[in-house]
């Protein structure tokens, strides 16, 4: 259970990367708010489970449209938003208002997904020049005006708009078409399509490749014909009764489809623009946090999440008493954040909030003291480090006497013998001996690119005959330096496992001070190991494992870092993305992407993890990037950033 | 044939430090060996990590199998060739070393075997360049040349790729049993036995010059001494 802790961030990036260009595009118009009777953010379906609001952006006084449409990413961007149809026109043609809020959001519950943003509109006659393949539909909504665009809609209400999309989910879908399969007599239906075609698909050479795409070309004007008089022909005035009941059942599938997004969505519509229901008045803390003065809030709700996720419909079917007890176990887990843009740094501070239970067991988990034995592994110029202090003993044991309870009331036979299996190993196995070598509290450096030393065949050639002959010599390659330790108190069981291997095959071998496992990266590169002051130790940086296994000694970290580091409870990371970025060759790049990271040479920007002690309902982190340097404004530095991330990324 | 000079050049577009070695030895009744050698030892960090990855630049990147697979079936093919027998591949995976080697009864053979092979891989197209020969033995005198097809493809190279071919070596031998009387090509040098000729040069300076291989060797009566 612990690890839903671990994995919230996870669970954020995860939504973040479904709707990265909705991201990009809120990260770059974090624009002041104007109250208006209505606000934006009133526009938010109740069931948007995760919710970008951002306000009070500052960037673009600071950096102009023209500038700003310049970068790579908005190529993107624009392309996305302006779906190729108008090409040549850029977001200030858009009549979104920026002065306004825009809020992003995603959501799922059991019957349907839904997705889009609310913002302010300044100039509606442009905005269509972006939506420009909605068309205007018939409401009975006074007072909002409706269009749409295959499965999207634009509603407008006064100045506020919201692009809404609604899909039913797939499970949804199934079960009802099924269950009217079957009730017409067609029986399961069988989808009998052979896979094992896939498998005997040969990807095409250069050739095949263009006469596939010429006919494909070909084939897609035919099928777009095609599809067009079928759509004639089955438009509702051609269909009678006995078409509708001769569909085949991936006819039936369309239709249902077709009916739920409908129905859900007027059920959105009506929730927001006539009963007046929506996320803000149906989650106080939504609410609360919408109050903040920050330049943009985030909010996740993961027991919403865990209601809805897709793997536990068969639990909640199957078990529903259990499924029950572990959703009041996951109730109240809401995260809740601000984004702070500053002069020199950005900041953001979010909120792991849960339910007395959870968090009874986060509390023993992460109540651990800093181990200070991790500082003397981590160089004080490292590039980025993180150090990772749980108890997970301490933990086990909470989680057990939550867990186990729960589990013993129900009388499924396989959740009994598994409850069952997991006393005995509880009473069997020394759980202090596990625990005690793998602790749980970690920590990892990186220290930037090193050359590493590898083995090359070389040819040498007979100067009287040209006769060649081969002979291994010591090369040299670039590598990223790593290192990865965790704290034990029983030292002697990874000895054990080692020797064992050292026994077993020559790769690895016992240097005295260290191990070393030749060729252990990538076939290449030797891995040292070192056990030493309660920590084992994995790196592929051979200066440490030979000169500095005891530790750094005075070339350790300390000062304000060290500091920092023993000061965040349970996580502490650190990263100096300017250090990173000038210490990485350039020949990693092509010329372009140099060009662009150029942009970003010769600037400090420090990335900083700090977290809070852990109590029983809440957990705080806070990030902050703080940047440095020659730079014109930070609105033109936080830029420059996401595009060379942007960049990067491809 | 584009396909098959794409996946000789294929290690130029992976790595930088790259040896290659053709070495082709010739009796005076025309028959002879071609052996060919490619070395990638030095960059054998780098081929780990991009074998570790499903595709590069949207390219998908082949599995240690199915380029096992590859090199089997092409040692299969040669093998059925007229004129070509004692087929040779030895692949150390380790340190990724390919060694290619067969004999030939003339060095048309061996020609002919090579166009075959890329007509039948490229879906029996007959190219254009099919019609040239990159090696002639009239009996006293060889010529050599490298395909003008080669040049086609190098030339798709991107700047980057080829400037970071200059710090590799690509070594051209021509053995015979008879003593060397003159070449052409300033640019070799000849073996203290007079037996052989090589040209040394790196991959980058080959792509921009494809002519820097060409030559046309002259030999005595002399037989190789005994």
């Amino acid at each position: 259970m612990y690890l839903a802790l671990i994995n919230l961030p996870n669970a954020i990036f995860s939504d973040m990367k479904n709707n990265i260009f909705l991201i990009l595009f809120a990260l770059v118009f974090l624009t002041n708010s104007k109250f208006s009777a209505q606000l934006s953010e009133d526009f938010i379906p109740k069931d948007a489970v995760t919710v970008f609001s951002i306000n009070n952006i500052t960037l673009l006084k600071k950096v102009s449209m023209d500038e700003l449409i310049q970068y790579d990413f908005m190529t993107e961007v624009q392309a996305e938003l302006f779906d190729g149809s108008t090409s040549g026109k850029s977001l200030k043609d858009s009549g979104i208002d920026f002065d306004q809020k825009l809020n992003v959001f995603y959501g799922k519950n059991q019957d349907y997904e839904v997705a889009g943003f609310s913002f302010g509109i300044n100039d509606k006659m442009k905005l269509f020049t972006v939506f420009d393949d909605f068309e205007r539909q018939e409401t009975q909504i006074k007072g909002i005006e409706l269009y749409s665009s295959y499965f999207n809609h634009l509603i407008i209400k006064e100045n506020i708009g919201m692009v809404l999309r609604v899909d039913p989910t797939y499970e949804k879908i199934s079960v009802l078409t099924d269950s009217i399969w079957m009730a017409r007599g067609y029986g399961y239906f069988y989808d009998g399509y052979d896979n094992s075609y896939d498998e005997k698909l040969i990807e095409p050479d250069d050739e095949e490749e263009e006469s596939i795409q010429e006919e494909g070309n070909f084939q897609e004007e035919e099928i777009f014909e095609e599809t067009e008089e079928m759509l004639d022909s089955t438009s509702s005035e051609n269909l009678n009764d006995f078409d509708l009941m001769n569909k085949n059942y991936w006819e039936m599938r369309d239709s249902i489809t077709n009916e739920l997004q409908y129905d859900y969505f007027v059920k959105i519509l009506d929730e927001i623009y006539l009963n007046n229901v929506h996320l803000k008045n149906n989650d106080e803390k939504f609410a609360s946090q919408l109050l903040h003065e920050s330049d943009g809030i985030f909010y996740l709700d993961n027991s919403r999440n865990f209601n809805n996720a897709k793997g536990l419909w068969y639990f909640q079917s199957i078990m529903p008493e259990l499924y029950t007890d572990f959703q009041q176990l996951y109730t109240g887990n809401v995260m809740l954040g601000d984004i702070m843009l500053n002069e020199n740094s950005v900041d953001i501070h979010f909120e792991a909030n849960y339910g007395e239970a959870l968090g009874t067991i986060y509390e023993k988990l992460n109540g651990t003291k800093f181990d200070k034995n991790v500082l003397k592994y981590i160089h004080q110029n490292s590039t980025g480090f993180f150090t990772y202090n749980i108890n997970l003993k301490e933990g086990y044991n909470q989680a057990y006497d939550i867990i186990i309870p729960i589990l013993s009331q129900e009388k499924d036979p396989r959740v009994s013998s598994n409850v069952l299996m997991a006393e005995l190993i509880n009473e069997f196995v020394d759980v202090d001996a596990v625990f005690d070598t793998y602790k749980g509290s970690m920590f990892g450096s990186f220290n930037g690119i090193k050359k590493v030393k590898t083995t090359k065949i070389e040819f040498f050639y007979d100067e009287e005959t040209f006769e060649y002959g081969e002979k291994e010599i010591q090369g040299e390659e670039d590598m990223p330096i790593f290192t990865l330790g965790f704290s034990t108190n029983r030292s002697d069981i990874p000895e054990k496992v080692l020797n064992h291997f050292g026994r077993m095959t020559s790769r690895f071998k016992n240097m005295g001070t260290y191990w070393i496992v030749e060729d252990a990266i990538f076939n290449s590169v030797p891995l040292y190991i070192i056990s030493k002051n309660d920590l084992l130790i994995f790196t592929n940086d051979e200066d440490m494992a030979k000169n500095h296994n005891s530790g750094y000694g005075s070339q350790a970290l300390k000062g304000p870092k060290a500091k920092a580091a023993k000061k965040s409870k349970f996580m502490y990371a650190y990263f100096d993305w300017g250090l990173a970025l000038n210490n990485l060759p350039k020949e990693m790049f092509d010329t372009k992407q140099n060009e662009i990271l150029d942009a970003m040479r010769g600037k400090s920007g420090v990335i900083e993890l700090k977290s809070s002690k852990t109590t029983k309902e809440k957990t705080s982190f806070d990030v902050s990037y703080k940047f440095e340097g020659d730079f014109e404004n930070s609105g033109k530095y936080l830029l420059d950033l996401v595009n060379s991330i942007y960049v990067l990324s491809k | 044939m584009k396909k098959l000079i794409f996946l000789l050049f294929l290690p130029l577009i992976f790595t930088s430090c790259i040896e290659i070695i053709d070495d082709i030895s010739i009796n005076s009744d025309g028959s002879g060996t071609f052996k060919y050698v490619v070395n990638l030892s030095d960059s054998k960090l780098k081929v780990n990590s991009i074998l570790a990855l499903d595709s590069l630049d949207g390219k998908k990147v082949p599995s240690i199998s199915e380029i096992k697979s590859i090199v089997a079936e092409y040692k299969q093919k040669l093998e059925l060739k007229e004129g070509i027998s004692n087929v040779k591949v030895e692949t150390d995976y380790v340190n990724f070393i390919l060694k290619f080697q067969c004999d030939f009864v003339n060095v048309n053979d061996l020609q002919n075997a090579i166009k075959e092979i890329a007509i039948e891989k490229d879906k029996k197209q007959e190219f254009k360049e099919m019609q040239e020969n990159w090696l002639t033995w009239d009996g006293s005198k060889l010529t050599r040349s490298v395909p003008t097809l080669t040049a086609e493809t190098t030339q798709k190279l991107k700047k980057e790729e080829a400037d970071a071919l200059k710090t590799g070596t690509y070594t051209s031998i021509t053995r015979f049993d008879r003593l060397i009387d003159k070449f052409e090509n300033p640019k070799a040098t000849l073996s203290k036995s007079n037996l052989a000729c090589m040209i040394k040069t790196n991959p980058h300076a080959l792509i921009q010059n494809l002519s820097i291989l060409e030559n046309t060797i002259y030999l005595t009566n002399t037989k190789k001494p005994q």
